[in-house]
């Protein structure tokens, strides 16, 4: 009952106009993101944090999140429309979305996804608001040692489940963490790894290396490729028919399930919920041979798979401060510019904030819904803007992004760097979101193993005698145990030319 | 069809490189102290974790059969200096951003890069980089309260400064 009256609370500070007008730039901008290729969620949501410096917290975060959102939506459109994934979580959308665009149900097929992802993303919202408190009251009696074999559980579920190669992962998560040890030592105030720059005291800022690996690297790598045909459609019925809803209405609620659950696990990526819900959807067809040719239960139940794990996903987030992906890691460390840390504390210190963040979400879920069926056709135009127009455009709004954070161009400079490593990665196949992970949960998984080991004077055994860590690190045990066995089945699967 | 042999081979060289640098610098951390771990402790132990890994990949790469190379691998002529054109403008970008100011650095920087990238006809030039370089100063600096650099030749810029404040 306090979460539901909490709520509330939450409703009335995010329904104010500014926070409204906030929400609805948001959800356009993440939209357009979206809708462009090459500019996934990661990266424009690094793009755009400059636009929030001058905002309040509530404002900022609000922007962000409907970013967030609004940009897995966007993917929708030119996966339907033009059979071209905006983001990656919309790859398996354009099997049957652009199957039914061809046939002259595109319009069915947004208006089914946008109702599914509604459904899933104001499902696993509840589902926060109904955890939230529980959670975070097991999360307060938390000291460092369950922290760090917390860390230590996010860690192991990063880069085991979100990678094709478990080496390749684990490379991509201890570069990661070296990149976290660069500047002051938090306990000793000592330089680490600064090479004597002065700009590297303060240790590398999250928007150079998320925008480097996620915007440069990847407009790096569409500049030097061919370009994609692009085929346009025409957007003849806008509503799904009788038959259509009633044929998604289980997809949808299959999709939300998926998207709940895996968004609850830190580390899963949005490619995981979505591909499972399009295989449980041809697996319970009556005619499975038909999925690819334009089923509706295609778009639906992965959509509202991606949008149900995009909402799931903020539970850990705000419950025990454990970013799950990417774009959550971004998130996360927009709330810290603002002074804000995510988890148990948040509720305490600030529960005004994380309230209203997450009345936020059914907001912008609403206005998703509302506004984008209207302005498909406008997206739909966006797509036309010639490529070097719209890689300057980027490019340009990545140098300011990058400078602004600190005013620096020393950071201007580390995001090429960090775009070349993008690039060399993507080449490679060498995952990027457990870089991105480790850079944020480095420096609290070292202060909190740092902070343990001083409770205990250098005791290791302090992570055994305490009951929810000897139980966290027994789950890291067996995560790491489940990824060895990975490892090894891998290295048997690439042998397989 | 070549394979990713080579690639990964040279990949595990270099990150076995790098763990060999990273556990010289933590070495002339700190790596206990009497309160516990120091500041070398940690990036110690993932050196070791690296050079592991390292080892790992390149075992993987010689002794094992690894996937092919995917076509797109390498790129064509041109689509290699398009992401040259890229990186020089954003090399421009990171050495004038200061010395010259935002205005004057992004007049530069959006006409090479329209230029470059493709054929765009003259007027979206003119005005893709006037957009970029003017508007977006000015919606920065007062609208966002996100100051952006200016140059010791900002002055030319003055009737605007005064006609837009």
């Amino acid at each position: 009952m306090e979460a539901f009256q909490s709520l509330l609370d939450g409703f009335a500070i995010c329904l104010q106009l500014q926070y409204l007008f906030f929400a609805i730039l948001g959800c356009l901008l993440g939209t357009l993101i979206g809708v462009l290729p090459g500019v996934g969620p990661a990266a424009g949501t690094a793009m755009l944090l400059p636009l929030t410096f001058g905002m309040s917290p509530i404002a900022s975060i609000i922007m962000l999140s409907a970013i967030y959102y609004g940009s897995m939506y966007g993917g929708t459109i030119t996966s339907v429309l033009v059979n071209v994934p905006g983001e990656a979580a919309s790859a398996i959308t354009c099997l049957d979305g652009y199957a039914m665009a061809k046939k002259g149900r595109a319009g069915a097929a947004l208006a089914i996804a946008a109702i599914g992802s509604f459904i899933g993303g104001n499902v696993a919202t509840l589902g926060l608001v109904l955890l939230a408190l529980p959670l975070t009251a097991v999360a307060l009696k938390f000291g460092p040692p369950e922290f760090f074999c917390l860390m230590l559980i996010g860690l192991s579920l990063a880069t085991t489940l979100a990678s094709q190669s478990v080496v390749r992962a684990l490379v991509s998560a201890v570069l990661g963490l070296l990149v976290a040890m660069i500047g002051i030592d938090p306990v000793m105030g000592v330089p680490r790894f600064t090479f004597g720059e002065k700009e590297l005291l303060d240790g590398i800022g999250i928007v150079p290396i998320a925008m480097g690996l996620f915007g440069i690297g990847e407009l790096l790598l569409t500049a030097e490729g061919s370009k994609s045909s692009v085929i346009h459609t025409k957007l003849r019925e806008m509503w799904p028919s009788w038959q259509e809803f009633r044929t998604s209405i289980w997809p949808i609620f299959r999709g939300t399930g998926i998207g709940f659950f895996l968004g609850l696990i830190p580390g899963v990526g949005v490619l995981v919920p979505t591909f499972i819900s399009y295989a449980v959807e041809k697996k319970v067809s009556k005619t499975p041979e038909k999925f690819g040719t334009g089923m509706i239960e295609g778009v639906a139940a992965p959509e509202t798979a991606n949008n149900a794990y995009c909402n799931a996903a903020m539970i850990p987030l705000f419950t025990l401060g454990v970013p799950g992906s990417a774009v959550i890691a971004i998130l996360m460390s927009a709330f810290m510019m603002n002074g804000l840390i995510p988890g148990p504390f948040l509720f305490k210190e600030h529960p005004d904030i994380a309230w209203a963040v997450i009345a936020s979400f059914y907001v912008g879920n609403l206005i998703l819904l509302i506004m984008n069926l209207p302005m498909i056709p406008l997206w739909v135009s966006c797509l036309r803007v010639p490529t070097p127009i719209l890689y300057t455009l980027i490019l340009g709004f990545c140098v300011i992004g990058s400078y602004s954070v600190h005013n620096s161009v020393f950071d201007v400079g580390l995001t090429l760097f960090f775009g070349f490593v993008g690039y060399a990665f993507k080449k490679l196949d060498i995952p990027l979101a457990p870089l991105i992970l480790t850079v944020i949960l480095g420096p609290l998984m070292e202060r909190a193993l740092r902070q343990s080991l001083e409770m205990s004077r250098g005791d290791f055994t302090i992570f055994l005698t305490r009951p929810i860590s000897a139980a966290l690190l027994g789950l890291a045990v067996v995560l790491v145990i489940t990824s060895l066995m990975k490892m090894t089945s891998k290295v048997k699967e690439d042998r397989v030319v | 069809m070549r394979t990713m042999k080579r690639p990964y081979q040279l990949s595990a060289l270099a990150l076995f490189l790098l763990s060999g640098l990273v556990a010289y610098e933590s070495h002339q951390l700190k790596y206990y102290t009497p309160l516990g771990p120091g500041p070398g402790f940690f990036p110690f132990w993932l050196s070791l974790c690296l050079a592991a890994l390292a080892v790992a990949m390149f075992y993987q790469a010689t002794f094992r059969k690894t996937a092919y190379r995917p076509a797109d691998f390498v790129d064509s002529r041109i689509g290699y200096l398009r992401a040259i054109a890229m990186c020089v403008a954003w090399i421009w970008a990171t050495l004038m951003l200061e010395r010259l100011g935002y205005r004057l650095t992004m007049l530069v920087f959006f006409p090479f890069l329209l230029l470059t990238l493709g054929r765009v006809k003259c007027y979206w030039v003119v005005l893709i980089t006037l957009l970029g370089a003017m508007v977006a100063y000015y919606l920065f600096s007062i609208v966002l309260s996100v100051p952006l650099p200016t140059g010791p030749f900002d002055g030319i810029f003055e009737t605007i400064d005064e006609f837009v404040y």
